[in-house]
């Protein structure tokens, strides 16, 4: 595992942040999911060691992430949530400044920037000074920064906030491409659900700083719940009233499309049981794939 | 749709290595930058202008016979000994100069990571606290080094090579050592001063504005201070005051305070105690919202 955590707890001063998170995280793309609050920025911190946790263990490609912090730093990159630079800069001097304070002696480090550079899309912008990007060029200039050292593992914080929709397929699609084809492990903390669909095959989704569900997106959405999805003609209330005395979620569309989880356990003749128990009439009945929307509703208990 | 570059990225086979002061590029990346600011290279360029003064005065101080005319009415003037480096670098246009120097270059040295977020972005670096504040120090120990300890040891070098002979340095043997001496303390006093200062505030311009008002104001708060108490300790409050009678102290001179020299070493070590801990509290990888 390159990443395990055990019982991490951590507050801010009387808010708990942390409550006993456990997990193992394996190579490939981790989604770290979680409503706003949920803990997904702390625990991040807490793996790259700007936090003490208050009590529990976890090791990063295996140093502790107590007595090990520089090691870890040395060999992951982050790209933080905020807009960060360094006013009088230009994209080159930037990147390879950090590059030479992860420990690349400064040429290598200033050869590798124009290579990071011209892969995340900045070539023809790095001489340019950093006051003057915009939204998406800044995102690319952060993920160049936090890969020009050649990290092992990529902590990415929100890497599409503050994107309007092609800076943020631009982004998605780098970081698609680095978790995918150059071997990097990539951390993406996100609440933007698509993104983590689109890119991560496992997930963790934290909920008031506990681990609501933990593994890979197909196996999760395989043995947590199934979702129907039904119309029927009658009294909705009473029939959503008999499913959730099941133990079913049941939520309800605008077009009065009745979406039914069933935990693990449940029979779909339940379903019908429920029907016949209401006066319901059953018009249609689909078995639907879950998503990771569904997924993350049902985790967290949220519409 | 963003072109994803295959030939532009590929590993790394370099190895990282372990500096011995990971600090060094930051302190390296502050000079150059300060260098950039508008209007800093004047501003540097005229930190100079007492030094160059007072050479010419050594060059004359070794020809007097030259400038017998100029000189006969206050010979006194350029009598070279420890006196004349410490009004050098104790008076007050030359201290104006260097804090020119150091607002302009040195403001932002936090304020800016302050503003643009980037503090985290150093501290995901194997740096830790200690190394960011000592890089980002050691940006202003750079400029007051040069200000102070270069010319001061340069012009003892030139007194030297004017007088063609040892016997000032026979003399006053223990001056460069009062020039080191003072010059680490002045390095050690705004590099905390400026550090403190730069962390108050996220807008440079503001940080640029405590740096001369804090120093200037505590002089008018001492002259205030000592207006109504009447008693000399109220000059404890001037930043300038304590600077002088410290240097005073360093070059063997008399102490142009009333007090002993103790008091005002413990002024500065406590303005540098109180940066230690606002920069404690400043400095942080996560900005934690109570």
């Amino acid at each position: 595992m390159s990443i395990e955590v055990k019982d991490i707890h951590f507050s801010y001063g009387r808010i708990v942040a942390l409550d006993g998170v456990t997990m193992s995280l394996a190579e490939g793309a981790v989604g770290l999911l979680g409503p706003n609050g949920a803990g997904k920025s702390t625990l991040l911190r807490i793996l790259l060691g700007f936090l003490t946790p208050q009590s529990g263990e976890g090791r990063v490609l295996d140093y502790d992430i107590r007595r090990s912090r520089a090691m870890i730093r040395r060999s992951v990159g982050y790209m933080p949530e905020s807009d960060c630079f360094i006013a009088g800069m230009d994209a080159v001097t930037f990147t390879a400044y950090f590059g030479e304070l992860s420990g690349m002696p400064r040429q290598e480090a200033m050869k590798r920037a124009h290579e990071v550079l011209f892969y995340v899309g900045l070539d023809e912008a790095r001489y340019r000074l950093l006051d003057t990007y915009s939204a998406g060029m800044k995102q690319r200039l952060k993920l160049a920064q936090a890969l020009v050292h050649d990290p092992k593992i990529l902590f990415l914080d929100e890497p599409t906030s503050n994107l309007d929709p092609s800076g943020r397929a631009e982004v998605l699609e780098l970081i698609r491409d680095v978790a995918t084809n150059k071997g990097i492990q990539v951390i993406l903390s996100s609440h933007i659900l698509d993104d983590i669909e689109s890119i991560c095959a496992s997930v963790v989704i934290l909920n008031k700083g506990k681990v609501a569900a933990e593994g890979r997106i197909e196996d999760l959405r395989a043995i947590r719940y199934s979702l129907y999805e039904v119309r029927i003609k009658g009294d909705a209330v009473a029939f959503r009233r008999e499913l959730e005395a099941r133990g079913c979620r049941v939520d309800e569309t605008e077009d009065r499309l009745i979406k039914v989880y069933m935990p693990e356990g449940a029979e779909r003749m339940d379903l019908f049981r429920a029907a016949v128990r209401t006066g319901a009439q059953l018009r249609s009945f689909v078995k639907s794939r879950t998503s990771l929307e569904d997924l993350f509703a049902g985790a967290v208990g949220v519409d | 749709m963003a072109v994803v570059r295959e030939k532009g990225y590929s590993h790394w086979d370099g190895r990282l290595v372990e500096r011995r002061f990971p600090w060094l590029p930051i302190t390296r990346t502050g000079i150059r930058l300060a260098f950039r600011k508008r209007g800093f290279k004047f501003a540097f360029a005229g930190a100079f202008v007492p030094s160059f003064f007072a050479l010419g005065g050594l060059y004359v101080s070794e020809r007097l016979e030259d400038f017998k005319a100029l000189i006969q009415s206050n010979k006194s003037l350029l009598k070279i000994d420890p006196n004349y480096f410490k009004v050098l670098l104790t008076n007050g246009f030359f201290l104006f100069l260097l804090i020119l120097v150091l607002a302009f270059g040195t403001a932002g040295l936090v304020s800016d990571d302050l503003k643009h977020s980037s503090l985290q972005l150093y501290f995901a670096r194997p740096l830790g606290k200690k190394d960011y504040v000592a890089g980002k120090m050691a940006v202003v120990a750079f400029f007051v080094l040069l200000a102070t300890a270069v010319p001061g040891l340069l012009l003892v070098v030139f007194k030297l090579i004017f007088a063609g002979s040892f016997a000032f340095l026979g003399s006053y043997p223990w001056l460069p050592v009062s020039i080191l001496a003072y010059s680490a303390l002045l390095t050690v006093f705004f590099g905390c001063y400026i550090m403190l200062l730069s962390a108050s505030s996220r807008n440079t311009r503001y940080a640029i504005v405590l740096i001369f008002g804090a120093y200037y104001f505590s002089e008018v708060l001492a002259a205030m201070l000592k207006g109504i108490f009447r008693t000399p300790y109220m000059s404890l409050f001037s930043i300038p005051a304590n600077i002088g009678q410290a240097g005073a102290a360093l070059f063997g001179q008399k102490l142009p305070l009333p007090l002993p020299a103790f008091w005002s070493f413990a002024v500065l070590a406590a303005i540098c105690l109180l940066a230690a801990a606002v920069l404690d509290r400043k400095i942080r990888s996560v900005e934690v919202i109570k």
